[in-house]
């Protein structure tokens, strides 16, 4: 059993606090990435699950043992490091043996076993290698063999692919997520890259500013976060300010600084005041984009209500187009604003700047959130 | 011939100049200690070997060499823990008592030698040490601990510490991970520091002077006594003998540490 359970987490530097009261359980076998912004606090969480750093108040949980009061040589988890931290006065494989040899497992047994894991690594043919000499991709497998090596209980990895480039990084990912299955091990990931923690994570913990804000599967926390810095970080999106104009027993209306009414459909469990200031997001995934209609067609003024749900719609003009690769990016002036949206290359049509653009929208698409920043139930 | 060229010929010219002014006296001693007569002459009248003859059959120079061994060992042994072990600690844990007591380090290299040595002679003869050789090493040790203290300072500050951390991660207590981590990364400098500090006691005369008795005279010591009766070509011999184990340690620091590495230490 290595489940570990972190309660009342706390890491204080004089003034400053770190990590502030976290607590979260995370499952045998499970494997959780931490994922917020640099200064969040998640490495430094990672770091007192390792023993590395020690916590001020609360205590870190491995299986049956309260390990909180014991030094990292003491305990069943091993770390891959961002830098790698690789011995460079050692040969690669005399790196992946060192866990065992402070084991005192026998030379041969550490040197086969060592092998063994450079061999699952594809590093076998590097065993008498200096680390220096290993390029950025191979210094993580080194680094990977070595801290599998001594059959941890828990891997601990510390955004361990943020110093590779993008191709590497994501293959990566796939192998990590395989030795993961492989292993059956508690891995915990840190990264603040959302790309990486959805793919490889079963769940997701989301820091910021030193408190663990919301865990959950990806998928609940992309499609449900708790506030509005969740929704930020996750993903680009368009924040709207906005007020509520009305309420009706299955819609939310708001004046938006779009200069026009929004219906958000709402079964009224949140109870929200008119004039009450909010934030709307409307992530590009949501809008819709086509050409603007001619002048006879349906006011854009009036929203209307179709497909069971509240279709808004808006004209824009676009005012630049951003080629990203597979997607090209507009931004749309509308009023006094403006709003981007996405459409793949491959789609037929194109805008140019100056060109009318039509959007549109599933009003129960709209996340929408209090001047606090916590999410409306709507 | 082009201009960038003929500057850096007349620098390099200039330099060895310079560099030749320096060497000189080392030369002018070495010679001296060739001479055949009772008094240092330069150039010597006639060539001979006499002085190095007698000077094996002098045990007061002989025991002067193994004082100054001794003591210089002993300084660059005491030396090298107490510096190394307050720069590592310094380094893992910079405390606000670490950071006001460093710069104490640095008093005894401040205060003039003699005031030191007459001061260090009241204090040891309390505890009955004065003449002794502990009493010339601790002296040495004030000495020699602040340059290895300053030098592991920038060695440490070079090493990498998440290696600490990834040997603590794998399983590796607090003696073990400096053993096997943390030494093999900074030897180099520790034996820099420690060749320092036995260079250190090797040439200090002032203190040894005040502290050390007919037995425990160090070579400096010794010379200065016989210097005062005459200026014998005893002298050069034990000079020139200095200059080769200088020049033996320069070597073996150099071929154990690789002169690349030492400029970069020191630059």
């Amino acid at each position: 059993m290595s489940e570990i359970e972190l309660s009342g987490l706390e890491k204080r530097y004089g003034d400053e606090l770190a990590v502030e009261d976290v607590s979260v359980t995370i499952e045998d076998g499970e494997l959780l990435c931490l994922l917020g912004p640099s200064g969040s606090g998640k490495s430094t969480t990672l770091r007192m699950i390792a023993g590395l750093t020690s916590p001020t108040d609360g205590t870190v949980r491995i299986g049956e043992d309260d390990v909180t009061e014991r030094p990292a040589y003491d305990r069943t988890t091993a770390t891959v490091f961002q830098d790698w931290a690789l011995f460079p006065h050692k040969t690669v494989l005399e790196n992946v043996a060192f866990g065992l040899r402070m084991q005192s497992t026998s030379t041969d047994e550490r040197r086969e076993r060592a092998r063994e894991m450079l061999d699952r690594v594809e590093m076998a043919e590097h065993a008498d290698d200096n680390p220096t000499n290993l390029s950025g991709g191979q210094k993580q497998r080194v680094a990977l063999a070595r801290s599998l090596a001594v059959n941890p209980d828990v891997l601990l990895l510390d955004e361990p692919l943020s110093n590779l480039d993008k191709r590497l990084r994501e293959d990566m990912q796939i192998e990590l997520r395989e030795i993961h299955e492989d292993l059956e091990k508690t891995f915990v990931h840190v990264t603040h890259d959302q790309d990486e923690a959805f793919t490889l994570a079963d769940r997701i913990g989301i820091m910021a500013d030193g408190e663990l804000v919301q865990v959950g599967d990806p998928h609940e926390v992309y499609e449900n976060p708790k506030n509005r810095f969740i929704e930020g970080f996750l993903g680009d999106t368009n924040f709207l300010a906005g007020e509520v104009a009305r309420t009706t027993a299955e819609s939310v209306v708001v004046e938006t600084e779009l200069g026009q009414e929004m219906i958000l459909p709402s079964d009224g469990d949140d109870a929200l005041a008119v004039g009450e200031s909010l934030t709307l997001s409307l992530r590009p995934e949501v809008l819709t984009i086509g050409e603007s209609p001619v002048a006879n067609d349906a006011d854009p003024e009036t929203a209307t209500v179709a497909d069971g749900g509240t279709t808004n719609e808006i004209v824009g003009t676009v005012e630049n187009a951003i080629y990203r690769g597979s997607t090209v990016r507009y931004s749309v002036a509308i009023e006094n604003s403006s709003v981007f949206v996405e459409r793949t290359v491959a789609d037929s049509g194109a805008f140019d700047a100056g060109d009318d653009i039509r959007i549109r929208w599933n009003g129960a698409d709209v996340l929408a959130f209090r001047e606090d920043g916590t999410r409306v139930d709507l | 011939m082009r201009r960038e060229s003929l500057e850096t010929a007349l620098f390099r010219a200039g330099y060895l100049v310079v560099f030749a002014f320096m060497l000189l006296p080392l030369a002018v001693v070495v010679v001296t200690s060739f001479g055949a007569s009772g008094q240092i002459a330069f150039p010597p009248a006639e060539f001979s070997l006499t002085w190095y003859e007698s000077f094996f059959d002098q045990t007061d120079w002989l025991r002067a060499f193994d004082n100054s061994l001794l003591v210089g060992l002993g300084t660059a042994v005491v030396a090298t823990i107490l510096g190394v072990t307050a720069a590592f600690g310094q380094e893992i844990d910079d405390g606000l008592v670490g950071r006001l007591l460093a710069p104490l380090v640095l008093l005894p290299m401040l205060i003039p030698p003699v005031i030191f040595g007459v001061t260090l002679l009241v204090y040891f003869t309390e505890f009955d040490l004065q003449g002794s050789y502990v009493s010339l090493i601790l002296a040495h040790t004030l000495w020699a601990t602040p340059l290895v203290y300053f030098v592991m300072r920038s060695v440490f500050r070079r090493f990498d510490w998440q290696q600490l951390d990834a040997a603590h991660d794998l399983g590796a207590g607090p003696v073990r991970s400096f053993v096997h981590v943390v030494l093999p990364n900074v030897k180099h400098g520790i034996f820099v520091g420690a060749l320092l500090a036995f260079i250190v006691s090797l040439q200090e005369f002032v203190m040894a002077l005040f502290l050390s008795n007919h037995t425990t005279e160090t070579i400096p010591v010794v010379a200065w006594n016989q210097l005062r009766n005459s200026l014998s070509p005893m002298v050069s011999v034990v000079s020139t003998f200095l200059i080769l184990i200088s020049l033996g340690a320069i070597l073996l620091a150099a071929a154990a540490t690789n002169l690349n590495w030492l400029s970069k230490q020191l630059s």
